[in-house]
């Protein structure tokens, strides 16, 4: 019998939590009703809906009501970017963003690139962060819309949003901020964060795939053009029928992490820095990312020496990912650390470790039992 | 990421096992190296000819698992072949062992490797 896997990919999906899974059991077993039928089941649905938005809320400091339900955090950063930009583009054509963003921020970008919209893409420092102040100068009378995430899924590191906020209150743009990796990891609240919009998903802690929400400030509100019409649901800017069991399923997780948000992003943080005291004494091994400003669940470490397909394979018990999207065959290195100047050999030979709910210190320490086994038989074999 | 679920059993069989790899030692032997920048690939191969013919080859790789398992059925395959005529196909090779187009050139880096090593056995004529 082969070894059971030990998950350390939980910046890309967190398994749903049991209590997750039996309110969104309960939900599917209620009486039916559309949330927007005035009967007894669809009036049932919709109170379980704003308890759960009222969940979601809290989890970020938010008024119930400036949460809308979309399918993921992919949707909001596209309903985000699409929405305010093209909302906004009598004040100005002219969008910021970072190069290290998720492709839900980029691909979005590029599109209203496409649409005459002018996009400067900022390179942070090789540690990941941006400076504020280089942020600030590239800003312009005509910049509608800045978007930087608050937590980076690649390298985990933590930018200084409070201060990129106040550049963006400075030049009258608006600022989209994708929290996808930071909800339920690194405690915030909107108020604080002072962001127009924001980007989460319920996946990414321990809630179903499917739903994610957008958070729009409420006083001032941003002026968003809807990607989709057919429906007055969630304020006009989401039509179509509420999924109500995936709703109350992310409402479920956001409490859930809400309950834990004291204990375990410092739990988290001690099983990756277990990982890395394992993992920093081999040689040629790099961490990526700011060693201090970053979230408690990500580790991201190149490996020097090795082709980073030939680790990913010699470590099957292992879920994690990778720094390249190889498995087509074409290897090609991360875009995120090869713009924060890492090399494509070691941007290919990288591994994110993301810790979770469910993650042990016995994981983690087989885990960096096994990289190291697997890079003295790879650097044994190479040439020297 | 890439899983083993990329690999054909075989290609994951001499990535494990890495039959004939290693540096070996004697005065008779020949070493040829190439190398790819954008993959990093580098490919180290070792010969030994007895009567004009490949008699043993060893190898050292950086490389995917694609890359050293096809490396490892070239070092099986080599001895007994003349060394007038060591014309990888790597085309076959490539069909046989489930390799990707975007990969040939990784065997081209193998292929180099082994004219190289073979040139320092039997030196072209001047």
């Amino acid at each position: 019998m082969s070894d059971p896997v030990i998950y350390l990919d939980h910046a890309a999906t967190a398994p749903i939590d049991p209590r997750v899974r039996a309110a969104m059991d309960e939900s599917l077993a209620a009486a039916p009703g559309n949330p927007s039928s005035g009967h007894p089941g669809g009036r049932a649905a919709r109170e379980r809906i704003e308890a759960a938005r009222a969940e979601v809320a809290a989890l970020i400091g938010a008024p119930a009501a400036a949460i809308v339900f979309t399918s993921g955090a992919t949707e909001a950063d596209n309903l985000a970017i699409l929405g305010a930009a093209r909302a906004n583009a009598a004040r100005g054509r002219h969008l910021v963003s970072l190069r290290t963003e998720h492709r839900a921020v980029l691909d979005p970008l590029a599109r209203l690139a496409r649409e005459g919209f002018r996009v400067t893409l900022l390179t942070p420092a090789a540690d990941g962060l941006i400076d504020p102040a280089a942020l600030e100068r590239a800003l312009e009378p005509g910049t509608t819309l800045v978007s930087v995430m608050l937590v980076n899924n690649e390298i985990g590191v933590v930018q200084d949003l409070a201060a990129i906020a106040a550049a963006c209150r400075r030049a009258g743009a608006l600022l989209h901020v994708d929290a996808a990796q930071a909800a339920g990891r690194v405690p915030f609240e909107v108020g604080a964060l002072d962001a127009d919009l924001v980007s989460l998903a319920a996946h990414k802690v321990h809630g179903p795939v499917g739903v994610g929400a957008l958070y729009v400030r409420r006083a001032p509100r941003p002026a968003l053009e809807p990607l989709a019409y057919g429906g007055g649901q969630e304020g006009g800017l989401r039509p179509g029928t509420l999924a109500a069991h995936q709703i109350v399923g992310m409402g479920r997780a956001y409490a859930l992490a809400r309950a834990a948000l004291h204990e375990e992003p410092a739990r988290l943080a001690g099983l990756r820095d277990r990982l890395w005291a394992a993992l920093a004494p081999l040689p040629d091994v790099h961490l990526n990312g700011h060693p201090e400003a970053r979230a408690p669940h990500i580790l991201s470490v190149s490996f020097g020496g090795v082709d980073g397909e030939a680790l990913r394979c010699e470590l099957p018990q292992l879920a994690v990912s990778s720094g390249s999207a190889c498995a087509s065959g074409h290897g090609e290195p991360s875009y995120v650390l090869r713009a924060l100047g890492r090399d494509d050999a070691l941007a290919q030979a990288t591994l994110r470790f993301s810790v979770g709910r469910q993650t042990t210190v016995a994981d983690v320490d087989a885990a960096a039992v096994g990289v190291r086994r697997a890079l003295e038989r790879l650097r044994a074999l190479a040439p020297a | 990421m890439t899983g083993a679920g990329a690999y054909s059993a075989e290609v994951l069989r001499l990535f494990a096992t890495t039959p004939g790899a290693g540096v070996p030692v004697g005065p008779d032997w020949r070493r040829g190296e190439a190398s790819e920048p954008l993959s990093a690939t580098r490919v180290e191969v070792y010969l030994r000819a007895e009567a004009g013919r490949v008699a043993d080859c060893r190898y050292r790789v950086r490389g995917c698992p694609h890359t050293i398992a096809a490396l490892a059925t070239v070092a099986a395959r080599l001895p007994g072949s003349s060394l007038a005529d060591l014309a990888l196909d790597v085309r076959a090779l490539a069909a046989e062992l489930g390799i990707p187009p975007e990969k040939l050139g990784r065997l081209f880096v193998i292929q180099d490797a082994v004219r190289a090593a073979a040139l320092q056995l039997a030196p072209a004529d001047p």
